[in-house]
């Protein structure tokens, strides 16, 4: 004790690495945000300023402009309103189908049940190019093309394999004692599933949607294969398609993008972690 | 009490397989079947034309240009977003303030669809006031009016590099997890024993990550097949398909020029590729699982 008293604490040798980690990181940021800035720069100044070649420069004034011009536009609405109409009912769909399969996976195991529930994850994996022209001779003959339902289908059926999986790895983690009991107390499956299981699965379900509403919210492919009329267009052709009537007018395109990235961008910032989550489990587990 | 197992199983199992069977196997299915056809697309009648779609595959010049292409962006895809997610990962993971935030930045690109990515790099790209001129033109002093998505030299390497920028975070993410499992015990013992940072993470920190590398390699490797919607909106596979991939090039066959049953010939050879590497994946994943689980 006497000691301590009369030594200067012991003061740890200075280590470098920590801040230059750490200024590393604030640079790579800032390359990597970069792009995205971009965007967000362009949709607050006016189309004289662009012109003038400072796209890329902080604004001198926050012009709104832009955004007003693309609200106003009946078409934008309309291509939002069609996504929302696509990307709801298949988000839902795709994962009852995928809860009601992964239950099965999960709690029912018969022979072969392993090997089945391998197929249909591989699902996730193919490009889907690779079903592209019989979904649409098939869609084609039942006088589809140029609707919405083939998009609602095909992201349901697309949506199989992820939820699937990440439905039987969560309802694996439920403890069947829980089953039992309410099977011994007259309930079925159905009800097991539906009251016991599923509430417990709330931030699997969370996972899904998140993941779900993303992928179909953004989708190019499949509403370019079978979406013909202006009536019909998904919000990501509609910025394709708006992009020669606002050809110079960068600042417009730039709100454009924006607004048709707000949804996932709200999804994302409020749902990160469930998102992260699904990506890691989706992967990882397959 | 079997017996009610068996009724819930097929009720509970009908709905989903039913839509799984008719709107993905079955489709995938008839692929082989039209790739022996001329379907045109439009006409309801075909005729079966054997092996001739496979025999135009074999002297296609577009489709060996997209086959490299596809393999070069293979390569890439291991390269860039791995190497680059798994040096990320690495940097988030030493305790610096502020991980999180670092973390969504880092991530942000992945909630952002193709359309909305390639517009960006499309603009970064442009020759006259892209950011990319703007900054090399800074540094050289010289006047640089490089279009680097008209210009078959670039084109596919420029698509390449904004690709695995949205892909980085993926890959970055899944080693974050990974790291996570590494016990603290381990690497304090690195470091009473007095191991370097860098003999540390060669040593103990990589050949622990196997599992998470295998995935990230597997994802970057699959997600390169799949390969479109990018390419579609900043080069359309041009300039002379110089950027076309496989994906993009049975689209262009097929719904282009209206060869449904040389598409379909096209999507065969690409669902074969993807199912190679696929169960290449699956059984390095248990090889993996045997290891390290």
């Amino acid at each position: 004790m006497a000691d301590a008293a009369v030594l200067p604490p012991a003061r740890p040798p200075f280590n470098p690495w920590p801040a230059v980690i750490f200024v590393a990181l604030i640079v790579l940021a800032l390359l990597f945000l970069a792009p995205t800035a971009g965007v967000l720069l362009s949709s607050v100044k006016t189309t004289r300023e662009i012109a003038l070649g400072a796209l890329w420069s902080i604004p001198a004034e926050l012009y709104l402009g832009n955004y007003a011009e693309v609200l106003a536009n009946p078409a934008v609405h309309r291509y939002l309103l069609n996504t929302v109409l696509v990307s709801a009912p298949a988000t839902v769909a795709s994962i009852a189908l995928g809860a009601l399969a992964g239950y099965v996976f999960a709690k029912l195991p018969f022979r072969g049940s392993n090997l089945l529930f391998l197929v249909i994850v591989s699902g996730m994996f193919f490009p889907p190019q690779v079903i592209l022209i019989p979904l649409f001779r098939l869609f084609n003959a039942m006088n589809l093309i140029d609707t919405l339902w083939p998009l609602i289908v095909i992201h349901t059926a697309m949506g199989i394999p992820i939820c699937t999986l990440l439905m039987r790895n969560f309802f694996a983690t439920v403890p069947n004692a829980l089953r039992e009991a309410a099977i011994l107390e007259g309930a079925n499956e159905w009800q097991v599933l539906i009251r016991v299981a599923l509430p417990l699965s709330l931030p699997a379900l969370a996972v899904l949607a998140t993941l779900q509403f993303t992928w179909i919210w953004n989708d190019f492919l499949w509403p370019l294969i079978f979406t013909q009329s202006d009536e019909k267009r998904t919000i990501m052709l509609g910025i394709v398609n708006l992009r020669g009537q606002y050809s110079v007018a960068w600042g417009v395109q730039g709100a454009l993008s924006l607004i048709a990235s707000l949804p996932t961008l709200v999804v994302f910032l409020f749902f990160q972690r469930y998102f992260i989550k699904g990506m890691t489990m989706g992967a990882v587990k397959g | 009490m079997e017996g009610d197992k068996r009724f819930w199983r097929a009720v509970l199992l009908a709905l989903p397989l039913a839509v799984f069977a008719v709107f993905v196997i079955w489709p995938l299915a008839s692929s082989f079947y039209y790739s022996f056809t001329n379907w045109n697309g439009f006409n309801p009648d075909y005729d079966y034309v054997g092996l001739d779609n496979f025999q135009k595959i074999y002297t296609d010049k577009l489709f060996y240009q997209a086959a490299i292409n596809t393999a070069l962006w293979m390569i890439a895809a291991i390269l860039l977003p791995t190497a680059l997610g798994l040096g990320l990962a690495l940097l988030i993971d030493s305790s610096v303030p502020g991980s999180a935030a670092f973390k969504s930045i880092f991530y942000l690109p992945i909630c952002l669809s193709a359309v909305v990515v390639g517009q960006i790099w499309v603009w970064i790209y442009q020759p006259d006031w892209g950011l990319l001129n703007t900054v090399l033109e800074a540094m050289s002093g010289e006047r640089l009016r490089y279009a680097w998505l008209a210009k078959p030299d670039t084109a596919l390497w420029s698509v390449i590099v904004a690709w695995s920028w949205q892909q980085t975070g993926l890959s970055m993410v899944i080693f974050l997890a990974g790291l996570t499992t590494i016990p603290e015990d381990l690497l304090e013992v690195c470091e009473i024993e007095g191991a370097t940072t860098a003999q540390r993470i060669r040593m103990v920190v990589i050949p622990l990550l196997t599992p998470a590398t295998v995935v990230v390699i597997a994802l970057s490797v699959i997600n390169s097949l799949k390969g479109f919607d990018i390419l579609y909106i900043m080069t359309g596979g041009g300039p002379f398909n110089s950027s076309d991939t496989l994906a993009m090039h049975m689209y262009n066959e097929s719904f282009k020029k209206y060869l449904m049953g040389y598409g379909s010939a096209i999507s065969v050879v690409l669902f074969l590729i993807a199912l190679t590497i696929i169960r290449v994946y699956f059984r390095q994943l248990r090889k993996v699982d045997e290891l390290y689980g």
